[in-house]
């Protein structure tokens, strides 16, 4: 392994302090919340399992403990799979929407939009799968539409709404420390307060109550 | 492309600025060396992002001379790289077929200074093809496309922005590392897109008095060349989400010396150039005062 100091960008002098606070950027910056229905959630996930291994190597060695047992990070006792994890809740019934969640969650778009076709129903289980599919190729306008449809369909349906919710306010919304949130729309998002709430959705842990990080 | 991609300036050192400066006049150089001295002209801060986001994670010591453009002074620039010969190959590739786009869309009193400038960069067109013909193809196959849609007055900004967000994405394949070529690959993808509806959103009026084909004015139903607030709304939403996804996708490779230019990029200067233009005080800005516009760094 790498030396998980350097994975922190961390000196091996620094306090236990400076080390959590150093863990608690990286970890704000890869984590899910950002990455979701992203192309490049994979390499995101990478990056969270090196950085709480390094960030739980440093902990058992300042501990004393070794490195038999010791403590696991959040992140690794729930691996990541947000989609997998709702779909599984909410939607066991047709076979032919899971052969879609399937496909989206194999990243085959073209697959999972082919599946789709096939299914004349278009009820608000079709709508919001396409939406995830235009998401993910970043078709946001369109995505957004699919999304607004299921809600209409099924208002109680809380992974349509969640989805939703996310696109509306704007995805990701990491900045790096010193940035402000922008909007193209109104510069400082501080100043509409809008864009704000998506990452204060991820600190409530609003995608299921499952910790990621300690950050959150 | 057409210039609207800036740094935030006030974000960077004065030595990030040096190097940007190096970069785009190290890439002027290597249009006219790779491509001739016609291929100069097309020159802008897109393609200089472009040759930046290319560009390996240590930059070399610049080099000083001076040229047309500055007899006296000179100015520092980066000799030669693979980077800045791709980032010219594939800017001329796709100058020229933007220029035959705007040839087939305008009538033939207007579409004079295209050919005029077509005929010039033809030369500096050729070369470049046949060192990047992979790029070349895919670049007609996707501006085909986007031509079919427009003609067919397409509704969905989505898939109008599609066909130049993958032409540039597709820039990513031309590396070779499978992590980085993925990055870039979604970076140059929203960047794409964003420029494509930037574009949108600048020309709206103008081609609503034309009464030529934009994707906004079919997509929100204008009946003025100007957007509503529900059609600005859905817009920006558009705009800033591509500007994220460029922003995630730039976390997850290291670029070395030239991060503080990309994130002042996506993290702040995209979104202010997204909102002048918006506002309509982008060109009040500078953008069209000439083709060059390194003077206003």
């Amino acid at each position: 392994m790498t030396d998980p100091y350097q994975i922190l960008n961390v000196s091996p002098d620094a306090s236990d302090e400076e080390v959590k606070k150093a863990y608690r950027e990286l970890a704000r910056k890869y984590h899910p919340d950002n990455y979701h229905d992203n192309p490049l959630a994979d390499l995101a996930q990478e990056k969270m399992k090196e950085i709480n291994a390094a960030y739980d190597a440093i902990q058992r060695q300042r501990s004393g403990r070794g490195s038999a047992g010791g403590s696991q990070s959040a992140y690794q006792r729930q691996s990541y799979s947000g989609y997998q994890r709702q779909s599984q809740s909410s939607y066991a019934g047709n076979a032919a929407f899971q052969r879609v969640r399937m496909a989206i969650n194999r990243n085959d778009l073209g697959m999972a939009e082919q599946l789709l076709a096939q299914i004349s129903d278009h009820d608000g289980e079709w709508n919001y799968l396409k939406g995830t599919i235009c998401y993910r190729r970043g078709w946001v306008d369109e995505a957004r539409r699919y999304y607004q449809t299921a809600c209409q369909m099924d208002p109680g349906n809380a992974e349509y709404r969640q989805a939703l919710n996310y696109v509306e306010n704007g995805g990701s919304a990491y900045q790096p420390e010193g940035y402000e949130v922008y909007s193209t729309g109104c510069g400082n998002a501080n100043l509409c307060g809008k864009l704000a709430c998506a990452y204060l959705a991820c600190n409530a842990c609003s995608l299921g109550g499952i910790r990621y990080c300690y950050c959150c | 492309m057409f210039g609207y991609v800036r740094p935030s300036l006030s974000r960077l050192s004065e030595e990030d600025k040096r190097r940007f400066h190096a970069v785009y006049c190290g890439l002027c150089r290597a249009l006219e060396a790779r491509c001739g001295t016609a291929a100069r002209f097309i020159l802008n801060y897109d393609f200089a992002f472009l040759a930046v986001l290319l560009s390996p994670p240590q930059a070399p010591e610049p080099l000083h001379r001076a040229c047309m453009a500055h007899p006296v002074a000179g100015r520092d620039y980066f000799p030669l790289s693979d980077a800045l010969a791709l980032a010219a190959d594939c800017s001329v590739i796709l100058a020229w077929w933007q220029l035959q786009d705007a040839i087939r869309d305008h009538g033939a009193a207007e579409s004079v200074k295209y050919r005029a400038a077509a005929a010039a960069l033809g030369r500096a067109y050729r070369r470049a093809g046949q060192a990047r013909p992979d790029f070349d193809r895919a670049t007609r196959d996707h501006l085909e496309r986007l031509a079919r849609l427009e003609e067919e007055r397409c509704p969905s900004i989505d898939r109008a922005a599609e066909e130049f967000a993958a032409l540039l994405g597709a820039i990513g394949h031309q590396v070779e590392d499978p992590v980085l070529s993925r990055v870039l690959e979604q970076m140059l993808y929203h960047l794409g897109r964003w420029i494509y509806l930037v574009d949108a959103a600048d020309d709206l009026k103008d081609d609503f008095d034309r009464g030529c084909y934009n994707p906004l004015i079919y997509r929100f139903d204008l009946t003025s060349g100007a957007l509503t607030d529900e059609a600005r709304e859905s817009l920006v939403l558009s705009l800033d989400h591509s500007i994220r996804r460029m922003a995630a996708a730039y976390e997850l490779w290291d670029f070395g010396v030239w991060s503080s230019i990309i994130q002042s990029t996506v993290y702040e200067g995209l979104f202010l150039v997204g909102k002048a233009v918006l506002e309509g005080t982008f060109h009040a800005a500078g953008r069209r005062s000439g083709g060059r516009d390194e003077e206003k760094l």
